[in-house]
C-alpha cells in the first residue's frame, strides 16, 4: 500500500466497508482505491449499494466495518467537529438536489461558506457568484430554486458543494431525475470539473459519459465490487458474467 | 323580545360602559401578546430540545417529552393558581426573591405576570408540538445537504432545518394564538380587569349583559381577521405545493385540535 497523500495515488481509500441497514447488508466488503484528479465512475443495477458507498464515503451513513481514508486521515474515525471538517473537505451532489427552498441560488451557494468557512458576507457572495457563472447561471443569481428548472438546480447545487473547496466530488445518479433534454448541461458542468483535475467518484447510469471521461469504471452488484479497471477494458471488454449482462442490458435501448 | 334585544345590545349601556371596556381588552391584548410571544419562544426552545441528537443529550429529549406531555394535559386554570399560589409562598418563605415571587415589571401587577408565566408553561407545550410537525416536515435531504456541507446539527438546525419549518406552521401557529387569546379570560380569577371581567363588573351593576356583548365584538374584531389570514395563509401554501416541485406533507394545519377547549375550565 502506498503512502496516501504524497503523490496524489490512493488519496482516498476504501478497505473492506460494510454496511448493514437491520438484517440487509448492503455493503458486504468494498475495497476500493481513487487517485487525486482522477474520475472513479460506479456502475451497478439499481440495489447494488452504490449510493449507500457514496454516503458511506462522507459518513452520512457511517460504515458497520471497515476503513475509510481520506489524504491520510481515517474519517472513519472521526468524531463531532472533526466529522464536520472531514465533510468540507468531501462534496456530494444529491440525485433530488435538495437545495434549500427559502434561499436564493446565491444564498444556498454562499450561506455554508459564511457560517461554516467563517468568510465574510462579500467574501462568500463572491465566491458564490463566480461559481454560480462557472455553471452557466451567471443571470440566475437571485432566483429561488422553485423557479428552476431541474437542470439549473442541479448545477446550483454542484456549484454548492465546490464553494466548500473540496478535494472530492460525489455524485449520486445526479442526472436520473432529469428530463432527457436537461441531462447534458448538467454532465457538461461535470466533464468541465473533470478537466480542470477535479477528484470525482461518480455513481451514474449514463454509460456514455462514463466511458468518455472515467480514468477508472467500477462495477458492483450485491454489495461488493464485480469488476474494476479501465473503461476501455471494463466496458469494452468485461471479463465477469454479471458486468456483461448489465452492459447487455443497459446498452440495448 | 325587547327584554332579550336590550339585555344584550343596549347600545346606551354600551356607549356609558364603551371605556371600561376598552381598557379591558387593552389589557387582553397586552397578555395576549406577550404571553403570545414567550409561548412561541419557549414552544420553539423545547421543540429543539426534543430533536437533540445522539445519546449523550437523550436526557434533554426525555425531559422535553415529559415537559410537553404533562402541560398539554392540564388545565390552564389549574396552572394558573399553582404559579401565582406558589410563587407568592416561594417567596414569603425566602426562596427566591420578592421581584420574582411578586412580579411587578414594566408597570403592571404580579396577576398579569402570574398570567404571562401561566400562558407561556401551557401554550408552549402546544406550540412546541406544532413546531415539533414542522420541523417533521421538513424533507430529511435537507438535514443532509446541510450536514454534507460541513454544517454542525445546530448550523444545520438553525440555518436550514427551522427556518423552513417554520414557515410551514404559521397557520396553525395562528390557531393556538388565537386559543391563548381566549384564555387570557381566565386570568381573571387572579384579580386582573380583563375585557371578560369588565364586562362582568357592567353586568353586576346594571343588569344588562351588553357590556359582554360589547367585548365579544371587540375579540372578533381582532379573531375574524386573523382566522381569515390563517386560511389564506393555508390556501397559498397549498397553491404552491400544487404547482410544483415536491408536495411537502402538510403539518397539521386544519385538523388540529383546538386547545382553547381549555377556556372552559
Amino acid at each position: 500500500m502506498n503512502d496516501a497523500g504524497t503523490d496524489g495515488r490512493g488519496m482516498l481509500r476504501l478497505e473492506d466497508v460494510h454496511k448493514r441497514f437491520g438484517g440487509l447488508e448492503v455493503l458486504r466488503g468494498v475495497d476500493l482505491s481513487v487517485d487525486r484528479a482522477s474520475v472513479t465512475c460506479v456502475l451497478g443495477p439499481s440495489g447494488s449499494g452504490k449510493s449507500t458507498l457514496l454516503r458511506c464515503i462522507n459518513m452520512l451513513e457511517p460504515p458497520d466495518e471497515g476503513r475509510i481514508v481520506i489524504e491520510g486521515r481515517t474519517i472513519t474515525e472521526a468524531r463531532g467537529d472533526d466529522l464536520d471538517y472531514v465533510r468540507q473537505r468531501i462534496g456530494i451532489v444529491f440525485q433530488n438536489f435538495n437545495l434549500f427552498p427559502h434561499k436564493s441560488a446565491l444564498g444556498n451557494v454562499s450561506i455554508a461558506q459564511q457560517k461554516v468557512l467563517g468568510r465574510s458576507r462579500e467574501e462568500a457572495r463572491e465566491r458564490a457568484e463566480q461559481l454560480l457563472r462557472r455553471v452557466g447561471l451567471g443571470d440566475k443569481l437571485g432566483e429561488y430554486p422553485e423557479r428552476l428548472s431541474g437542470g439549473q438546480q442541479q448545477r446550483v447545487a454542484i456549484a454548492r458543494a465546490l464553494a466548500m473547496d473540496p478535494h472530492v466530488m460525489l455524485f449520486d445518479e445526479v442526472t436520473s431525475a432529469l428530463d432527457p433534454e436537461l441531462v447534458k448541461e448538467v454532465l457538461d458542468v461535470m466533464r468541465e470539473l473533470a478537466r480542470e483535475g477535479m477528484t470525482m467518484i461518480v455513481v451514474t447510469h449514463e454509460i456514455g459519459f462514463a466511458r468518455e471521461v472515467a480514468d477508472d469504471v467500477v462495477f458492483m452488484d450485491q454489495g461488493v465490487v464485480i469488476e474494476e479497471g479501465p473503461p476501455s477494458k471494463v466496458l469494452e471488454s468485461p471479463q465477469e458474467e454479471r458486468t456483461k449482462q448489465f452492459l447487455g442490458l443497459v446498452l440495448e435501448h | 323580545m325587547d327584554f332579550i334585544l336590550d339585555y344584550y345590545f343596549d347600545f346606551g349601556v354600551m356607549g356609558d360602559e364603551f371605556d371600561p371596556i376598552l381598557t379591558g381588552f387593552w389589557l387582553t391584548l397586552k397578555l395576549s401578546i406577550v404571553g403570545g410571544i414567550t409561548s412561541l419562544t419557549w414552544g420553539l426552545i423545547l421543540a429543539v430540545l426534543r430533536q437533540l441528537p445522539g445519546r449523550a443529550l437523550a436526557p434533554f429529549r426525555w425531559l422535553a417529552i415529559a415537559y410537553i406531555d404533562v402541560f398539554r394535559g392540564i388545565p390552564f386554570l389549574l396552572i394558573l393558581f399553582l404559579v401565582s399560589g406558589s410563587l407568592a409562598a416561594f417567596q414569603s418563605e425566602g426562596v427566591i426573591p420578592r421581584e420574582l415571587g411578586i412580579p411587578t415589571w414594566f408597570g403592571e401587577g404580579s396577576p398579569f405576570w402570574y398570567g404571562v408565566i401561566s400562558l407561556t408553561i401551557t401554550y408552549g407545550a402546544y406550540m412546541a408540538e406544532v413546531y415539533r410537525a414542522g420541523i417533521e416536515a421538513v424533507p430529511g435531504g435537507q438535514t443532509e445537504a446541510a450536514r454534507s456541507l460541513g454544517m454542525s446539527h445546530g448550523q444545520a438546525m438553525r440555518y436550514v432545518i427551522v427556518p423552513q419549518a417554520v414557515r410551514k406552521v404559521i397557520p396553525p401557529l395562528l390557531n393556538d394564538f388565537i386559543a391563548l387569546m381566549k384564555d387570557t379570560s381566565i386570568v381573571s380569577v387572579l384579580g386582573v380587569i380583563e375585557v371578560v371581567q369588565a364586562g362582568r363588573d357592567v353586568a353586576s351593576e346594571r343588569f344588562n349583559g351588553s357590556g359582554l356583548v360589547l367585548g365579544a365584538i371587540l375579540f372578533l374584531i381582532v379573531t375574524i381577521p386573523l382566522a381569515r389570514l390563517v386560511d389564506y395563509l393555508i390556501a397559498r401554501e397549498q397553491r404552491r405545493t400544487q404547482r410544483g416541485g415536491k408536495p411537502a406533507p402538510a403539518p397539521a394545519a386544519t385538523g388540529m385540535a383546538d386547545p382553547g377547549t381549555g377556556g372552559n375550565a
